[in-house]
């Protein structure tokens, strides 16, 4: 009966609906509607599978596209080969153990560790190491509590929904702080604890100022081999900032003009020399800048459409006079 | 819940078997769910002997209708709740009316959802080749279709009947790579292999 459908045909049939439609109006038989339906669900199969992969691409492309950090893109690149590699020792029935992937990024704020610890969950997801490859972040408020008992407690309900993910304490060295009595190091316990217990199922990335994340593992020597990876996420130069300031105004469709380049440059520059530097931002202060100026252009032609029609070239040009030169209200300065 | 599909020719016993098995799991008495083919639903309630006369026919294609009853089944400690569904037979080649039609795809619709298939032959007539249910090219390719799936089974019915050692072997040989059960539906030998197959998969 499969002669009544040449090839083409077949090739067109590219849903169940008509499949079922044929079938009821006599056109096929129930046999051929059977090695239609095989073949669709099983194509279907493999391409889930392939589109699975090109999701991991544009990850990994996105991780790529982050400017500097090479140290984390070897990391990744070593990780996706390691776990390769043991599912195949796995299939020859060799050794696998299970590697341990806790970590420690220090780095001054704006280095790109939130950004990191978000791309690595997905990452981590794709090649089968987290179940959902989701990132919950937290600080010390949210794992530390008020009286006795009630910080075990906070810390276990932010690691059960961190389970499958990963859990990233931002300035986690603030648990260290207060000493022996303090409820801090009640959380770190029971996050030690937890790294055991879900070992298999749960991420934990502590992160802060390299100096305090220092003198955190000084005063907890036993975490240091726990956290067998340990990244330093360096400041940017200023020309590294000034490729990402271009890359997020292109993203958000702005753009800058030759001479507010100039000067964009000429604050960062200035900016390495302001006594608050390492609290400024790094990059979030390249991103604030860049909503400030964004805020400052709708400004500007807000009043100058009372003189002039807006063109379409003036929505997209950040001018020289947008670029906000006080970075006091981003944290430096006081 | 999981889903388990009751599929074949026409009369080779799928719907005595759904009777059968789920009275041999402890159900006392069917809430039969029906759903025609233009999608509405009623439902029944049975006790087997009853179900058996009002559902089961010698002449085929009984069954026009997706039939479906839920069934707690032993699961370790506990208990676990499975969807057994009854559906409409297959044929070789193409029915001359369309409301067989109808539910043969409607059949395929259920197949496609369903996460166990328990695929029946008539073993009685697998030598045979001019009858109904005797085994044919719709077999093969319930056989392919089912490799996407997690749970399929073969059962080989009516082990009762004269002919029938000699189709199971040829069963055999043609499905060979597949988990294949010697049952009579009629009689419920063979039940206890089913069912350590639809628990292992649930």
């Amino acid at each position: 009966m499969i002669d009544k459908i040449d090839n083409k045909m077949k090739n067109e049939i590219n849903d169940h609906a008509k499949i079922h439609d044929m079938l009821i109006n006599g056109l096929i038989t129930t046999a051929d509607a059977l090695t239609m339906l095989t073949d669709l669900d099983s194509y279907k199969i493999t391409f889930e599978k392939v589109s699975d992969e090109e999701k991991l691409e544009d990850i990994m492309k996105e991780l790529d596209e982050l400017i500097g950090l090479s140290k984390v893109k070897n990391l990744v690149k070593e990780i996706q080969a390691f776990s390769e590699i043991q599912k195949k020792r796995e299939e020859e029935k060799l050794l696998a153990e299970p590697q341990v992937l806790h970590m420690i990024f220090k780095g001054n704020p704006g280095t790109g560790k939130t950004t990191v610890a978000r791309l690595l969950g997905k990452i981590f997801k794709h090649i089968g190491i987290l179940e959902k490859g989701h990132t919950v972040e937290v600080e010390r408020a949210d794992l530390v509590g008020e009286y006795i008992g009630h910080t075990a407690q906070k810390t276990r309900d932010q690691i059960k929904r961190a389970r499958g993910g990963i859990l990233f304490v931002d300035e986690a060295y603030s648990l260290g702080r207060g000493g022996e009595k303090d409820f801090g190091k009640e959380a770190i316990d029971t996050l030690v604890k937890a790294m055991e217990d879900y070992k298999d199922d749960l991420i934990v990335i502590l992160a802060g100022y390299k100096d305090e994340m220092d003198w955190f593992l000084q005063i907890n020597p036993g975490l240091r081999s726990r956290f067998p990876i340990q990244i330093e996420f360096n400041d940017y130069s200023v020309d590294e900032l000034m490729q990402i300031a271009k890359m997020m105004a292109e993203k958000r469709q702005y753009r800058f003009s030759p001479e507010s380049l100039l000067k964009f440059e000429d604050i960062l520059q200035s900016s390495m020399n302001n006594m608050f530097y390492n609290k400024l931002g790094n990059a979030r202060l390249v991103r604030n800048m860049i909503e400030k100026a964004i805020r400052r252009q709708a400004l500007r032609l807000v009043s100058q459409s009372k003189i002039s029609r807006i063109s379409r070239e003036d929505l997209l040009q950040i001018k020289p006079e947008d670029i906000p030169i006080d970075l006091s209200e981003f944290g430096g300065g006081h | 819940m999981k889903r388990c599909a009751i599929i074949g020719k026409t009369n080779v016993g799928k719907t005595l078997f759904l009777i059968n098995f789920a009275e041999y799991l402890g159900v006392k008495s069917f809430d039969v769910e029906f759903i025609d083919n233009e999608g509405s639903k009623t439902s029944e309630k049975f006790i087997p002997k009853t179900a058996i006369s009002r559902l089961v026919d010698k002449n085929p294609h009984k069954t026009r209708c997706i039939q479906s009853i839920i069934i707690n089944v032993p699961v370790g400690k506990g208990k676990k709740k499975i969807k057994i569904i009854d559906t409409s037979g297959f044929i070789d080649g193409i029915h001359p009316n369309v409301e067989v039609r109808k539910a043969i795809s409607q059949t395929l619709t259920t197949v496609r959802d369903s996460d166990i298939i328990l695929h029946i032959i008539d073993a009685s007539a697998a030598k045979n080749k001019d009858l109904p249910s005797s085994m044919g090219e719709v077999d093969y390719q319930i056989a392919q279709f089912a490799q996407l799936k997690k749970g399929y089974a073969i059962l080989a019915n009516k082990m009762d009947l004269s002919g029938s050692s000699e189709g199971f072997e040829k069963i055999k040989q043609e499905f060979s790579g597949n988990l294949i059960f010697p049952i009579s539906a009629l009689h419920k030998t063979g039940f206890k292999e089913v069912k350590i197959f639809v628990i292992h998969n649930i």
